[in-house]
């Protein structure tokens, strides 16, 4: 199980990183997320939302309510802009890099004494 | 049985508590939850089971709404967080206490509220007056010409002009668009068996372009027709109740013979209610030929009513203007006696303004009473606002002893001194909102309705004005400020750790409030005798002497001496007829002009012709010299004139003095004594009496025994009947006359009872918060004193301790204020009013300390009831 703090650091590059794939709605995004992490991630569904918004309100997605043929429900779609692709790039260079510090640190083998 | 509706409805509820989230929001997450409950139910889950599990893995809303908050401290403004967090807490504290001190409340809202009503009726009364007659499309086109005429060394301006002078003028001026004559003249128009003496208004085509008076139905034109008659929407009624009118017969009679039928062209739409110019009936002005006897147009003797002018351009007046010369010259060799030194050409928009001072307008003269009663109004209002104010900031003032805790609380968590000032106006303007709403309500549908009933008005203002809302939002943004702004200071200054140890106490010797609970007394007191000096003054005037006796006379106005005649034979047979006199005037009903000269000298007296038995009928007393002589022709050149005559021309010996009056020499045989030939509202003027030819007669005046005048009314109502069915009846009781100012005055009495009335009450609901917050804040004293013994009566002496010392001093400091300001008043109101006196001012005294004993006992007996237990137990 994925520790809480690691989960909340995540969401940002996790929720950007999905909708670069294509436009998503809230339901679909934890959906995606789940199953992604094989349930390992433990997400209360609700808090997604705030994280949304405010994800938004920085301009980094942009929101519409859209009517699917397919649907009897409107679904608020969420889609990324370009300041948030540029967003994720420094997202993902920054993970990248705290993984590679991780990876050298744990590789080493300890001497012996 | 499981509704998953109504659990995603209690859901959703919870969410709304929180005030996080939007709607958009909201839906957004519900339609999350329903997605999930879909998907869950879709792998065989039975709803209550999907929809706890939705919920579980949604996660902890106050955490989320938490998260959310975050997210808008951010997104929102500092002014919009004012808004909608703080505002909103301070109206939320504001109504709690409210609701919390509902007497305090309910004194200071109804007070306030009381006030904005007179604010409401003041603001109507204004608007009635500024917009009269502003409805006339072209009030700044149309202008009235006058004359400035010198009379008795005096300029005055007058509104009729000569007869000729319109049509010479349209000749004359190419600049002149529109001119039209207007004449007013006496009728009586039969319909049927109905007859009505009337007003019919003799006028050019013309008219109905230059006044906007729309038709209802017709056609404006038509009054180029010499025999067609526009009606009144008010006299269509009279006619024709709901039948239409047009096309019908109107029989019209001038000087009891001369008869014309007119045909109804038109009917006019209903006045405005703000309207001074109007007519009941409008017929071509050639009808003038027709209505007056050997009419001749070229005659500069002669006046009409009224001459109006058109122009495109206001400039172009100025051609008009000088080109005045000779009409002036025209007119003063006609008329030695009526000298034209100026015309003037006064423009409708202001006409009514300015006709207090020009006479015989066809404008209303009440522009200036009016204007004085609005500021009467006005400093009313201001007075009400006053007592108001002074009510709520005592009141509060005195509750802040009881908040003086919460206030230390809330500078201890931090709230600094303007923070504790705004949550106090916040209160305030609540209040005033309120108070807003119930004045306006007041005003709306109870004062102003009642006082136009009273003085047959209707100005017609309503809500959607939108000066009266800028008029009102200024009223109460002023009061909010006035009444609110010190005791928010006041309260907020205090240091929270003296108020936590104790250190402040009050509520006893604030000297503020002391000083306003003073100056209220004095307020209250003026208003007492006004109103106590209004009554006094209509019981004063109506005993007040006219001069002679209106008693046991009755008076009917005839055309002609026939009549006169005819009349005289059928009521001199009646036992109970004491004495018959005729003449061409009457008094109260009609006089005349004349002009006297003695050697180079020339003045302009009113006089009153009529025969041998008048003054000994009316019962005016000959001072000096004698009566006339019951003969003919004795004192046919003889006068008697009466006191004011005798001073005003400084003759000290008037007997045996001589006048000329149109050329024949009258010598004064008597002095008769002063009397009112007008109402109280006018100072008595020199008058003279002389007699007249039997076929100049006009009027018949009788006096019948005491305790038979209405009987003898009937009687002569009777007898004009069978004698003239054509001719509707004028006349009645000699003390009719002044009816209508006598009711009048009545009003004023009512109105200013009225206003003491609720002054009085104002200052009862003041002295009440004031009193039983003072006596609440002793509990404790009052029960230890109960405890050992102490009387009621020592209780409420020692509350009224308190007080005496005040009223005391606001009575004998009011006292002289209020007998000088009310004098003041009267002088600029009445002519002839009541001598102020103390005794009003005495009794508005007594009635204030009546108001203190009273509000004390009821509170005594409270504190009397309760058990002194539980005022010890407290706290």
């Amino acid at each position: 199980m994925i520790s809480k703090n690691l989960t909340a650091a995540s969401t940002k590059p996790i929720i950007l990183g999905i909708l670069k794939q294509g436009n998503s709605y809230g339901y679909l995004i934890i959906k995606k997320i789940k199953e992604l992490s094989g349930g390992k991630m433990k997400y209360s569904d609700g808090m997604l939302y705030p994280v949304l918004h405010r994800l938004e309100k920085d301009g980094l997605i942009v929101s519409k309510w859209v009517m699917e043929d397919d649907s009897v429900r409107p679904r608020k779609y969420y889609e990324i802009t370009e300041a948030g692709k540029q967003e994720l790039a420094q997202e993902q260079a920054q993970w990248s890099q705290v993984n590679s510090v991780l990876d050298a640190i744990w590789n080493v083998k300890p001497s012996k004494n | 049985m499981f509704d998953l509706d109504i659990a995603i409805e209690m859901w959703l509820k919870q969410l709304r508590k929180h005030r996080a989230f939007d709607d958009g929001e909201i839906r957004e997450m519900e339609l999350h939850l329903r997605d999930h409950i879909d998907d869950l139910m879709s792998d065989g889950i039975v709803a209550q089971e999907a929809f706890e599990q939705a919920v579980s893995e949604f996660g902890e809303i106050p955490v989320m709404a938490q998260e959310e908050f975050r997210t808008q401290k951010r997104r929102f403004s500092i002014k919009s967080l004012l808004f909608s967090t703080m505002l909103n807490n301070y109206t939320k504290t504001s109504l709690r206490r409210l609701l919390k001190h509902p007497v305090s409340s309910v004194i200071n809202i109804l007070g306030i509220a009381i006030a904005i009503g007179i604010c409401v009726l003041v603001y109507s009364f204004g608007y009635w007056i500024e917009k009269t007659d502003q409805h006339h499309e072209n009030k700044d086109n149309v202008y009235l010409t006058t004359a400035f005429i010198n009379r008795n060394g005096k300029m005055q301006q007058w509104g009729i002009s000569p007869r000729p002078l319109g049509e010479m003028m349209k000749d004359d001026f190419h600049q002149i668009d529109n001119i039209c004559r207007v004449k007013e003249q006496n009728v009586v128009i039969k319909l049927e068996d109905k007859v009505f003496n009337e007003k019919t208004t003799l006028v050019d085509p013309s008219y109905l372009e230059m006044f906007t008076f729309p038709l209802e139905k017709g056609y404006p034109s038509s009054l180029t027709d010499n025999s067609s008659i526009i009606l009144s929407a008010e006299m269509a009624k009279k006619y024709f109740g709901e039948n239409d009118p047009i096309g019908e017969d109107l029989l019209l009679i001038v000087s009891g013979e001369e008869t014309k039928l007119f045909k109804v062209t038109g009917v006019a739409e209903e006045f405005p209610s703000t309207h001074a110019i109007d007519f009941d009936f409008l017929v071509n002005y050639q009808n003038s030929s027709w209505a007056i006897p050997n009419y001749d147009q070229d005659d500069w003797t002669q006046t009409i009513g009224a001459t109006l002018v058109q122009v495109k351009d206001p400039e172009d007046l100025e051609v008009v203007k000088a080109g005045m010369e000779k009409y002036k010259v025209l007119q003063n060799e006609a008329m030695e006696d009526w000298k034209v030194a100026d015309f003037k050409f006064e423009p409708l928009a202001t006409l009514y303004q300015n006709s207090p001072d020009i006479n015989k307008t066809i404008s209303s003269r009440h522009y200036k009473t009016n204007k004085m009663a609005h500021s009467i109004l006005t400093i009313l209002a201001i007075f009400m606002l006053a007592l108001a104010s002074v009510n709520y900031i005592n009141i509060s003032i005195a509750t802040s002893a009881k908040r003086l805790k919460e206030i230390a609380l809330r500078k201890t968590i931090g709230a600094n001194r303007m923070m504790l000032i705004f949550q106090h106006l916040v209160e305030n303007i609540l209040t005033t909102v309120l108070a807003l709403v119930l004045g306006m309500a007041f005003g709306k549908f109870i004062l102003v309705p009642w006082f136009e009933y009273q003085n047959g008005y209707s100005s017609g203002f309503h809500f959607l004005d939108v000066n009266l809302w800028l008029y009102l939002g200024a009223v109460m943004l002023v009061t909010a400020l006035i009444s609110g702004l010190y005791p928010s200071l006041y309260i907020s200054s205090f240091q929270a750790v003296n108020i936590f140890r104790g250190k402040i106490k009050f509520g006893k010797g604030n000297l503020v409030t002391r000083g306003l609970l003073g100056f209220q007394l004095i307020l209250s007191g003026i208003l007492i005798v006004c109103a106590i000096m209004f009554t006094q003054n209509s019981v004063y005037l109506q005993e007040r002497s006219w001069g002679y006796q209106p008693n046991s006379v009755l008076h009917a106005e005839v055309d002609d001496f026939t009549m006169y005649d005819k009349l005289r034979n059928k009521i001199q047979q009646y036992p109970n007829v004491e004495l018959v006199s005729g003449g061409s005037d009457h008094i109260g009903v009609h006089k005349s002009l004349k002009v006297l000269k003695k050697q180079d000298k020339q003045y302009e007296i009113s006089s009153i012709a009529v025969d041998a038995n008048y003054l000994e009928l009316m019962g005016v007393e000959v001072l000096a010299g004698r009566d006339f002589m019951k003969s003919p022709t004795a004192d046919k050149f003889s006068i008697i004139v009466n006191e004011t005559f005798m001073n005003q021309l400084s003759l000290a010996n008037p007997i045996d003095e001589e006048f000329e009056i149109d050329t024949a020499k009258y010598t004064i045989v008597g002095v008769a004594k002063d009397f009112h030939f007008n109402s109280f509202s006018s100072e008595i003027e020199p008058i003279i009496f002389m007699l007249v030819a039997e076929d100049k007669y006009n009027s018949l005046a009788f006096k019948v025994a005491k305790g038979t005048e209405m009987e003898s009314l009937q009687n002569l109502k009777n007898e004009w009947a069978s004698l003239f069915p054509e001719t509707p009846f004028r006349g009645g009781l000699q003390g009719d006359v002044w009816g209508e100012y006598f009711s009048s005055l009545e009003w004023h009495g009512e109105f200013w009872r009225m206003i003491a009335y609720v002054t009085v009450f104002m200052a009862a609901l003041g002295l009440f918060g004031l009193i039983s917050l003072n006596v609440s804040g002793r509990v404790k004293e009052f029960s230890i004193k109960k405890v050992l013994g102490a009387r009621v009566s020592h209780l409420g002496k020692n509350i009224m301790k308190d007080y005496m010392w005040l009223f005391t001093i606001s009575i004998i400091l009011g006292a002289p204020i209020s007998y000088y300001l009310v004098e003041f008043f009267f002088d600029t109101v009445y002519t002839y009013h009541v001598p102020s006196n103390f005794g009003s001012v005495l009794m508005s005294g007594i009635i204030l300390i009546v108001v203190l004993w009273t509000v004390v006992s009821i509170l005594l007996v409270n504190v009397a009831k309760s058990n002194p237990v539980n005022g010890l137990k407290e706290e």
